[in-house]
């Protein structure tokens, strides 16, 4: 993800602001680190360039399938 | 849900273009990116965004048509796809992946110019939800398909793997009334399933597909239509009337909130309840 995605995306529960923590960067991208709700704090994982936005419930869901 | 195992497997992911769009399928991928782009386009400048995008087939097309577009997926697999792709073509700067929930979008209301929703509605057993937070998102547009139950998708359906949900006409008109949408336009097509193409050599198909088109030309073609495409506006927002409301919209995101938003309480969002 590029970081201008800050100014579209929410968080999906209560859609406040998200917080960016770039752990791994290239070519002007994001590819791994965390985007993080200013207000009830859930933590979404980027992977591979791709944020998680799926809500928690729905991830855990997926953590236990696979 | 069986679709939503169907989809996110990996080697589906892997070899879903080639399975299902290579050949006989073309047809198919043809006809639905033509169904898009005359609904959404001109869509220059315009920001989209493509729920359950897969492989960003639509995406990519749209971005490669000048769309600042976001695609969205709950599959990791279908996603890194098509985040291939676009970077293969060089279209990086105007499309952003994500995996996200159609029913929880992480995105302010009115965002979009449109949101285009392809193959969705077969995966949903309750639509209605879905379809509500697609429209929370848009300002003007939401586009969207549906698998006709009045056809031979019928039989079809029964033999997929990842089953799939059929609708009838009342079925999307009580959807949309209850999502607060207006109808804008509508097109059906396809008269033979999609699977049927999929399985023939790409001359085989084509023939098929002139004859198809020429029975879907008349009147019972219509009727027996195996995909219909729902082209629906969010009323008391810009219409494209006189078609330049969508440059205007990218100076502030938030201009139009609140003061032109339909969203008081329904008070007069309840016309079209004896139309179905």
């Amino acid at each position: 993800m590029k970081e201008s995605l800050l100014d579209i995306v929410c968080c999906p529960l209560d859609k406040e602001d998200l917080e960016l923590d770039a752990t791994e960067r290239e070519d002007g991208e994001v590819i791994a680190g965390t985007l993080t709700c200013t207000e009830c704090g859930e933590v979404y994982p980027i992977e591979d360039g791709i944020p998680n936005l799926l809500p928690p419930d729905m991830r855990e869901e997926e953590e236990a399938a696979a | 849900m069986k679709g939503q195992e169907w989809y996110q497997a990996d080697d589906v992911a892997k070899e879903y273009d080639d399975v299902r769009f290579g050949d006989g399928g073309r047809v198919i991928d043809r006809r639905e990116k033509e169904a898009v782009l005359s609904a959404v386009g001109p869509v220059e400048g315009k920001r989209v965004l493509e729920v359950a995008c897969g492989t960003g087939r639509f995406t990519t097309m749209l971005a490669d048509q000048g769309a600042d577009i976001v695609g969205l997926d709950i599959s990791r697999e279908m996603l890194e796809q098509g985040r291939r792709k676009v970077q293969e073509s060089g279209l990086s700067d105007r499309v952003e992946f994500m995996r996200g929930d159609a029913s929880r979008l992480p995105f302010p209301d009115d965002h979009f110019d449109s949101v285009v929703a392809m193959r969705f509605f077969h995966l949903m057993d309750e639509p209605a939800p879905f379809l509500r937070e697609l429209r929370r998102v848009s300002k003007d547009q939401v586009f969207f398909d549906t698998f006709n139950r009045r056809s031979a998708r019928v039989l079809y359906t029964w033999l997929l793997p990842m089953g799939s949900r059929l609708y009838s006409e009342d079925d999307v008109v009580s959807m949309l009334s209850a999502a607060d949408l207006q109808l804008a336009g509508e097109a059906h097509d396809f008269v033979l399933p999609y699977g049927f193409y999929r399985n023939l050599p790409g001359w085989v198909a084509r023939a098929f597909r002139a004859a198809d088109e020429t029975v879907g030309r008349t009147v019972p073609g219509d009727y027996v239509a195996s995909v219909s495409y729902w082209d629906a506006r969010v009323p008391g927002k810009p219409t494209d009337a006189d078609g330049d409301t969508a440059t205007d919209a990218d100076d502030d995101t938030t201009t139009t909130d609140g003061a032109t938003t339909a969203d008081d309480e329904h008070a007069d969002a309840t016309p079209d309840t004896d139309a179905a």
